[in-house]
């Protein structure tokens, strides 16, 4: 592919007709989270700019990302894989492999230095070299930072690639990390989740190829417009929160009458994803609306935060903190009463000993 | 026998009504704090027929304890105000003074009952200590309360100012559990800040229990920290 094609010459091609460009666009607009005063700045985007260049690395993961990626609604994503990106390298989806295939990044990476989109799904694996995660001979790490140096722009798909992930749970064996220590200081775009939600994958990505600039991002580089909100200030069961109506167990009355799951040790209230407004599945449902507590799955160091049952970590036969408070405070109490006996036989022996001295 | 009644005594005027009433808000507030913290970690079950109008609503017990805290965070302008106005309210112990070592020593000695008595102190070195802990206890309160309350907008202004405590810890839940972890240390240091002057109250006549009402102390031997009221 020479002359790189923009989306209207993919879509003329294609022989799509004006309209379905158009409503193509609109679909894009809302999804990547603009007001529709945006729709003309999209659809001239979508006019002129070529499309982008796009390659895909995996490291240490499940490829669950992808799995969530290609659920994609809208836009489809066989529309993104085939007509609105030009995906060069993919580990999962490209029909190449071999030494070939690695021949092809090289020289995809040479002859776009600069201007292609590198998507990172997975996380680093640090310890011992990084032999834990391979990838065509080579180590992850080093892939990663071949392919990071010419990116315009780069995309950590999921909380592996953004914080590190399931495998970085304690006590972590092969020492993974998210990406962003790995790309030689680029700013990354993170787009956690475990899997991120399909929408926002691609929401993202035709995002920085239209515009050719990242979305607005929070300090945590999270797109504000996907991860602007905690899950519990957009979830539909906050009035019975509110209220004080809380399953308590997941097949009691409460639960069945879809009463809101904190005390199941739902993570929405600290848990900043999409999933509340957007939700899965063309916004068929999310965790909660299917009666299962959210995890946190979008957090950093989600993983280490057990139970997922429960709003406090318990410490063994010990109990939560509240069982150990309770426990300490009883024992202080008791510490004190003892002193206070003590305190008051040693003042007493002292008041004896200083009248003895008078009467000397 | 001689009784702590009956011995003669010198009064200090020592704390600003600044500094008391800042006192019995701020004792007052963490109870509700407290209480309201423990309903909201752990809410109660739904008592009445129709939860909506039940006291237990988690609405109202967050909405009583979001106001314990801003009340709580206001009064600091009077410890504030009484501290820049009145020597007698600066409670600071005094690490860099050579004297503060060994009076400490001194102190400790006695509460593990190994010396019949201390040297006496308006403010003995050791309560000192307790006191800059309790501030650092609220502290880590007050900014890890304010980290999640204001989350709900992370770039609005107070998310903004409180986003990076967040950060720091990791994640947000951290902060929920060092938020719940340090509550509990508050109570256990009002556990053994009640019993000390309760102690000190009757054991020693030294009036700590009322000069937190009367601002004043009275007590038999020049207090070694006497000077830092000039
Ligand atoms: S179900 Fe979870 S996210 Fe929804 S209101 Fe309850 S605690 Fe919040
Ligand atoms: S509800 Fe929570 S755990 Fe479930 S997908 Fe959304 S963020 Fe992840």
């Amino acid at each position: 592919m020479d002359k790189r094609e923009s989306l209207w010459e993919a879509y003329l091609k294609r022989g799509f007709s004006r309209r379905s460009f158009l409503k193509g666009c609109v679909a894009l607009t809302s999804l990547m989270g603009l007001s529709t005063d945006m729709l003309s700045k999209v659809v001239e985007a979508a006019e002129t700019k070529p499309l982008p260049v796009v390659v895909w690395i995996h490291g240490h993961e499940c490829t669950g990302c992808d799995e969530s990626f290609i659920r994609s609604a809208s836009p489809l994503a066989s529309d993104i894989v085939l007509t609105n990106i030009a995906l060069e390298y993919d580990h999962l989806l490209s029909a190449a492999c071999g030494a070939p295939f690695e021949a092809h990044l090289d020289e995809v990476i040479n002859k776009h230095n600069g201007q292609y989109i590198l998507a990172v799904e997975g996380a680093v694996a640090t310890k011992d070299s990084g032999v834990y995660c391979m990838s065509g001979g080579h180590t992850f790490t080093h892939l990663l930072s071949k392919a990071a140096k010419g990116a315009a722009a780069i995309i950590a798909y999921g909380s592996c690639a953004a914080y590190g992930g399931i495998q970085a749970a304690s006590p972590n064996p092969t020492g993974s990390a998210g990406i962003s220590n790995f790309v030689g200081g680029k700013p990354v775009v993170n787009v956690p989740g475990c899997p991120p939600i399909p929408e926002v994958m691609t929401g993202v990505v035709m995002h920085v190829a239209l515009f050719g600039t990242v979305p607005p991002l929070d300090g945590d580089g999270r797109p504000k417009q996907f991860y602007g909100n905690r899950i519990h200030d957009t979830c539909y069961r906050r009035p019975f929160f509110d209220a004080g109506m809380f399953a308590e167990t997941y097949d009691d009355a409460g639960s069945k009458a879809g009463w809101c799951l904190y005390k199941l040790g739902c993570r929405g209230p600290e848990t900043y994803n999409s999933c509340g407004n957007l939700r899965w599945w063309q916004g068929m449902s999310y965790p909660i609306q299917s009666g299962a507590a959210c995890i946190g799955c979008s957090n950093k160091n989600f993983w280490d935060e057990a139970p997922f049952s429960d709003r406090l970590p318990k410490y063994g036969k010990l109990g939560d903190a509240d069982k150990i408070g309770v426990g300490l405070g009883v024992l202080t109490a008791a510490g004190v009463g003892a002193h206070a006996v003590a305190s008051i036989i040693q003042r007493n022996r002292r008041d004896n000993l200083m009248e003895e001295e008078h009467k000397d | 026998m001689k009784s702590v009644k009956d011995v003669e005594r010198k009064e200090y005027y020592l704390f600003s009504p600044f500094l008391r009433i800042f006192h019995w808000i701020m004792a007052s507030q963490i109870v509700i704090l407290f209480v309201t913290g423990l309903l909201i970690t752990k809410p109660m079950n739904v008592a009445t027929t129709e939860p909506t109008f039940s006291i237990t609503s988690m609405d109202l017990v967050r909405d009583i304890h979001f106001t314990a805290a801003f009340i709580f965070c206001v009064a600091f302008i009077l410890r504030i105000y009484g501290f820049i106005i009145n020597k007698g309210d600066r409670l600071f112990p005094r690490f860099w003074e050579g004297h503060f070592y060994s009076e400490t020593v001194d102190v400790a000695l006695h509460y593990m009952l190994l010396k019949p008595h201390h040297a006496p102190f308006l403010r003995n070195p050791l309560a000192r200590m307790s006191y800059a802990g309790l501030y650092v206890l609220v502290a880590i309160e007050i900014l890890t309360g304010f980290a999640m309350y204001f989350m709900t907008s992370p770039s609005t202004t107070g998310g903004i100012l409180f986003g990076w405590v967040n950060t720091i810890l990791g994640s947000e839940m951290m902060t929920h559990y060092v938020h719940h972890y340090v509550a509990w240390f508050i109570i256990l240091f009002a556990i053994g800040h009640l019993y000390m002057v309760i102690r000190a109250e009757f054991m020693e006549g030294e009036s700590e229990v009322s000069s937190m009402f009367s601002g004043k102390k009275v007590l038999a031997h020049t207090p070694k920290d006497a000077n830092e009221l000039e």
